[in-house]
């Protein structure tokens, strides 16, 4: 059997064993449903709490368009309180092996360094598919219950968009975990440099051509207007170019032992 | 079978590997054996791959490490510091070992389960392992792989005396099959039992390599190493 599923086995063995494979995607889950509720029932939630006083709410105001809703799902929910439980739920990746002695253990196994990264990658990378694609969801029923309906071919395409985004958060902390040791390190350095990446998006456009989280930009646009720019496929070859820089720098690091130094 | 030539390792400014030079013969038991900082873990890491030595080149039966994936086929290695899965089992762990290697002979992995009295524990999680029983662990995989050489960092560390009987039998057994065995130790009276040669590391350099019959004549191996020391000082 090829080395590569043998550890793709691995992982998955061990997110069981560490309830990863329940508690992510219900985590996800929970915060997809969240945005459209408290969209829809924030009137009636302030009205309750009898925060009325100095709040005025507009009666006319036009109710959001399900597109919208299932967008800022994407862009408040998953880009922010996503990207810390991504990252920390991914921190350990390598780390972990390095401070237990298992990468040095896996070394020295008839087993390369790129199937050791590509079993790290692609097995993480389908577990938070799974999670934010179920989350995704439950906030697409519930926009399209709550709201206006979104067609299913904008919110397919706007997923598939996003997931590319998701990808290079997740071989960037990748590359963190190889180079870092410490765990506050790690976490520090991969919410702040995803989340700054987040938030200049729409600055200036060559910063969107260059900038992996324009994938979610492009994801939101697609929601809120049914289209995408003709930017997004140099966009994606660039956001590829980073993942493969990122899995290149990890591989590096650790073919040539640099972590033994430590 | 193994081959060191000109290994040389440096950490900072200090040369811990001045130019290793060994060689083993298929069928040898080899015990390698230094004071603490003589640079023994820095030579078995380098063979294995956990390290990249600065200078030298080391093959196992003329497989250099350019060959990667064959070049780790050809031994199995067993670390001084054995950290492994802690909430996986024993079991679990052993069939994951074993497909890295391709093996699916696992006729003789019951044989030597039973062998280290770890038919019960071996359904347990790692993390309740004590470390003997993580040793055990190591050595029931490496004696079912049966690789062309076994490489250990103390390989008795920690184990029960029942255990350390049943691995020298083990041991002697995988050499009559044609098996070889490198390891490093500090019990020079251990040692002297099972090593069919013996290879002194100083300072990072191999200031001898002879049978364990020729040192042993008239002293034991532990009075021969106070000497070689005192006399190379």
């Amino acid at each position: 059997m090829n080395s590569f599923y043998i550890l793709m086995n691995k992982e998955y063995f061990q997110m069981i064993r560490d309830f990863k494979i329940i508690w992510l995607p219900i985590v996800f889950i929970f915060l997809g449903m969240t945005q459209p509720v408290l969209t829809y029932y924030l009137p009636t939630i302030l009205g309750a709490l009898g925060g009325g006083q100095g709040i005025t709410i507009d009666p006319t105001m036009v109710q959001q368009e399900g597109g919208q809703v299932l967008a800022t799902t994407l862009g408040s929910q998953f880009d922010q309180l996503g990207i810390l439980i991504i990252v920390i739920s991914m921190m350990g990746m390598i780390q972990a092996d390095k401070a237990s002695g298992m990468l040095a253990f896996i070394l020295t196994r008839p087993v390369t360094v790129w199937s050791y990264i590509a079993g790290k990658v692609i097995s993480n990378f389908l577990l938070v598919i799974v999670s934010v694609t179920s989350g995704y969801f439950v906030s697409y029923l519930y926009v399209n219950y709550l709201f206006t309906d979104v067609p299913i071919s904008h919110m397919l395409s706007a997923l598939l968009i996003y997931l590319i985004w998701v990808l290079f958060m997740i071989s960037f902390t990748l590359m963190i975990s190889t180079i870092f040791n410490g765990q506050g390190v790690i976490a520090l350095i991969g919410i702040v440099f995803l989340i700054i990446c987040r938030m200049i998006t729409g600055i200036h456009p060559i910063i969107d051509l260059i900038n992996p989280a324009g994938m979610s930009q492009h994801a939101m646009s697609l929601l809120f207007t049914g289209s995408v720019d003709s930017s997004i496929y140099v966009s994606l070859f660039i956001t590829f170019l980073w993942v493969l820089f990122t899995l290149l720098v990890s591989h590096l690091w650790i073919s040539q032992k640099k972590f033994q130094q430590d | 079978m193994l081959t060191i030539n000109n290994l040389k390792k440096r950490y900072g400014s200090k040369e811990v590997l001045q130019g290793v030079e060994l060689q083993i013969e298929k069928g040898e038991i080899l015990g390698f054996v230094g004071s603490n900082g003589a640079g023994k873990t820095t030579t078995l890491n380098s063979i294995t791959g956990i390290l990249e030595p600065d200078e030298g080149m080391v093959t196992i039966n003329g497989i250099s490490k350019l060959n990667r994936l064959i070049y780790k086929k050809q031994f199995f290695y067993i670390p001084d510091t054995i950290n492994v899965f802690k909430n996986i089992s024993g079991y679990d762990w052993i069939h994951f070992v074993l497909k890295l290697y391709d093996n699916k002979q696992t006729g003789k992995l019951n044989e030597f389960v039973r062998n280290f009295d770890m038919d019960e524990a071996i359904h347990n999680p790692m993390g309740s392992y004590s470390y003997g029983m993580m040793h055990k662990m190591s050595l029931i995989a490496a004696f079912t792989i049966n690789p062309p050489i076994i490489i250990m960092d103390e390989p008795l560390n920690g184990l029960d005396p029942t255990a350390v009987l049943m691995f020298k039998l083990l041991l002697k057994a995988y050499v009559e099959e044609g098996g070889t065995v490198f390891f490093s130790t500090h019990l020079l009276d251990i040692a002297e039992k099972i090593c069919s040669t013996v290879a002194i590391l100083k300072d990072g350099k191999i200031v001898l390599h002879e049978d364990i019959n020729n040192v042993i004549g008239e002293c034991t191996l532990e009075s021969f190493f106070m000497e070689k020391q005192a006399n190379e000082a």
